[in-house]
């Protein structure tokens, strides 16, 4: 199999893992708890996001996408720091509502005054909270980010067994 | 309405400030003693306790402020202090010692006695340059903080701050020997924000942003206590159609939160098809308040002086019933079934002589049979004009909770439905100048209380938030301890169903 063949097999397979079975782990930084009641509806029976494969998972480890909340308060940096790294590659971050696109509080002491000071943001849902139908719009396009992410990836077949 | 005692009985140092409010200014010797002598005239319920510093340098004044929920009226200590040290009031009363901890971190004042203090909004990191109210404390005064040592048998199982999906960020240590609560203790500093430092300079109506979006579960309950500290500061008195329309919205707020409370509760007892249910209802209405007021958390309803949005009765009238009568078949089936009532029962206890030592309020409180209710103990309108019997329960746990919120939910149905034919728009301009004033108002989760004051210009000098979070936090140690085991502490948070972010503001 040439590296183009074999890297098509791994974004197929890639596909098919997270197509059904897409692991978000959320980050509070400082919400107002507003958006957390909205995170929370996602999994009631009007929105049920299981049924598009979509889980919450307690552990980062298990993460393929963070969803973070808040103005990205500073005493959460490293808390914060610690979960994205503890994400394995290729993961998505999600920036949801207006304290975490920076538009409540201004950078100072105690706030960064969005996420994308802190982490590297892929989507950005806006809104005071955004609704459930605006979060699971959210998370379809960071599926859309996650997929080119692993189309990206190269597979170096001798590397591996070096390694 | 019974006639109630007014300023008859208070002691003489006290004058009347505002309606149902009384103020006295005493020296710092004679602090201790004049709260000594307000709790022989009347139960005094400490609400607040906070410290104010008009200009670096200046003068330190501390206010306590009491409930005297008996007599319908607020009595505010003020007191102005100097040195390091200021008279300790949680030597007599408990329920002042969060509040000496949170002055000594903002002021570098200590309470004086010699006891250890608690680490409670700024993070242990912070050094000279992180915002304060007034000035850290000097490195001699900075090693107060109590030490924290778990031995012997127990260890120490760390549990946050980042949680599970829809809880908030919060650090909970949980001692054990393996499953039995031990002890517990709860960081909340992840999530201070700063909002009461945000406000200084601040103009009424910007303020009113930051006040509704610190706590947004609550934010007409801590709107409306801040709304009304605005206007009694002005002088100023709401159109009474714009009192029933934020009425409304205040217990529209009410009856979301306590569905979304039961539904939690649900979750943490893993009863799906109970959670499925509750939170079938929630949406309903957080669809409702979007249809009648705008927003599906009731954000941007109030104004000072008034109202920005008029709620739609139509709405209102045809969905709420039946929102709540689903509400009633849900909650009726839950207390049906056993294997969820007995996780409830005898969970999460407190006393009664826990709530009053440690002055908690609302649901949690009324659970644990104190009858204290701001909208029946401090009416103000349209709340003076309405029948209002606040459910209370004895036995303290977690089932006692659930009992106070779903009356609390019917009650609520039957004030908005009464209110909508008179209620309507109305903002008057209301522009403080120079003085300062409380305001209160009964959140879903209880008692909120705001004191601002404004300068000569018009802009705050000092807004003091006290949201219902902030005085119930400091019992759930107490509820988890009282032989719970590990898979209980949930089941006991969301029965408090407090957030956070109000206690971290």
């Amino acid at each position: 199999m040439t590296d183009d063949a074999l890297a098509a097999e791994l974004r197929r397979r890639a596909l098919a893992l997270f197509g059904r079975s897409l692991h978000i782990r959320t980050v509070d930084t400082g919400s107002c708890a507003v958006c957390e009641s909205e995170i929370r509806l996602l999994s009631a029976p009007p929105y049920d996001l299981h049924r598009l494969g979509f889980f919450f998972t307690p552990a980062p480890r298990h993460a393929d996408l963070l969803l973070i909340t808040g103005p990205a308060v500073r005493a959460m940096d490293t808390a914060l720091l610690k979960t994205f790294e503890a994400t394995p590659d290729p993961k998505a971050v999600v920036a949801v509502g207006a304290c975490a696109l920076g538009g409540v509080y201004e950078e100072d002491g105690f706030v960064h005054g969005a996420v994308d000071r802190v982490l590297p943001v892929d989507v950005y849902v806006p809104g005071c909270p955004p609704s459930p139908l605006a979060l699971l719009h959210g998370l379809l396009v960071a599926v859309g980010r996650l997929e080119e992410r692993v189309a990206a990836l190269t597979f170096d077949l001798a590397a591996e067994v070096e390694r | 309405m019974s006639a109630r005692q007014t300023t008859a009985g208070l002691p003489p140092a006290f004058s009347e400030l505002a309606p149902g409010v009384s103020g006295a200014r005493v020296r710092p010797d004679q602090l201790v003693a004049i709260t000594n002598e307000l709790a022989t005239t009347h139960p005094a319920r400490l609400a607040d306790l906070f410290a104010s510093e008009p200009r670096h340098g200046a003068e330190l004044t501390l206010r306590a402020v009491y409930a005297l929920d008996d007599a319908a009226r607020y009595a505010i200590v003020e007191c102005p202090t100097s040195g390091d040290e200021f008279p300790a009031l949680s030597d007599l009363d408990p329920a002042a010692f969060v509040e000496e901890c949170e002055i000594y971190e903002q002021f570098a004042v200590r309470p004086a006695n010699d006891k250890p203090l608690n680490r409670v909004l700024i993070p242990p990191h912070a050094d000279a340059t992180f915002p304060r109210l007034g000035h850290r404390p000097r490195p001699e005064l900075e090693s107060l903080h109590a030490r924290h040592v778990v031995e012997g048998e127990a260890f120490e199982f760390p549990f946050g701050p980042v949680r599970a999906a829809g809880w908030e960020s919060l650090y909970m240590g949980l001692v054990t020997t393996g499953e039995e609560v031990l002890d517990l203790y709860l960081f909340h500093w992840h999530k201070h924000r700063g909002i009461e430092r945000r406000l200084v300079g601040l103009k009424p109506e910007r303020a009113l942003f930051f006040a509704e979006r610190m706590d947004g579960l609550n934010a007409v309950g801590n709107g409306l206590a801040f709304c009304r500290a605005i206007e009694t500061a002005a002088g100023a008195r709401v159109a009474a159609a714009a009192a029933h329309t934020r009425s409304i919205a205040l217990e529209m707020e009410r009856i979301y939160n306590h569905a979304a409370a039961v539904a939690a509760t649900c979750q943490t007892t893993g009863l799906s098809v109970g959670q499925a249910r509750a939170e079938i209802v929630l949406e309903e209405l957080l669809r409702l308040n979007a249809a009648a007021f705008g927003h599906r958390y009731l954000f941007d309803v109030l104004a000072p002086g008034g109202v920005r949005r008029v709620g739609d009765a139509d709405a209102i009238r045809k969905q709420l019933p039946r929102a709540c009568g689903e509400f009633r078949r849900v909650t009726e089936a839950l207390l049906r079934t056993n294997s969820h009532v007995d996780r409830l029962e005898a969970t999460g206890m407190l006393t009664h002589e826990q709530a009053q030592r440690l002055g908690l309020v609302g649901p949690v409180a009324r659970a644990a049979g104190c009858p204290i209710d701001s909208r029946a103990d401090h009416p103000f309108a349209p709340y003076d004009q309405l029948e209002l019997s606040p459910p209370v329960r004895e036995s303290g746990d977690v089932l006692a909770r659930m009992e106070v919120m779903l009356a609390e939910v019917a009650a609520s149905e039957q004030l908005v439905l009464e209110q909508l034919a008179d209620a309507g728009p109305g903002q008057i301009d209301v522009q403080p100048r120079s003085a300062a004033a409380l305001g209160w108002a009964e959140s879903p989760r209880g008692e909120a209380l705001t004191w601002v004051s404004f300068d000569s210009r018009g802009a705050i000098e000092r807004a003091r938030l006290r949201p219902a979070s902030v005085r119930n936090w400091r019992a759930f140690d107490d509820a988890a301890r009282a032989e719970n085991v590990f898979t209980d502490i949930p089941i006991i948070e969301a029965s408090f169903w407090l957030t956070v972010a109000g206690f971290a503001r």
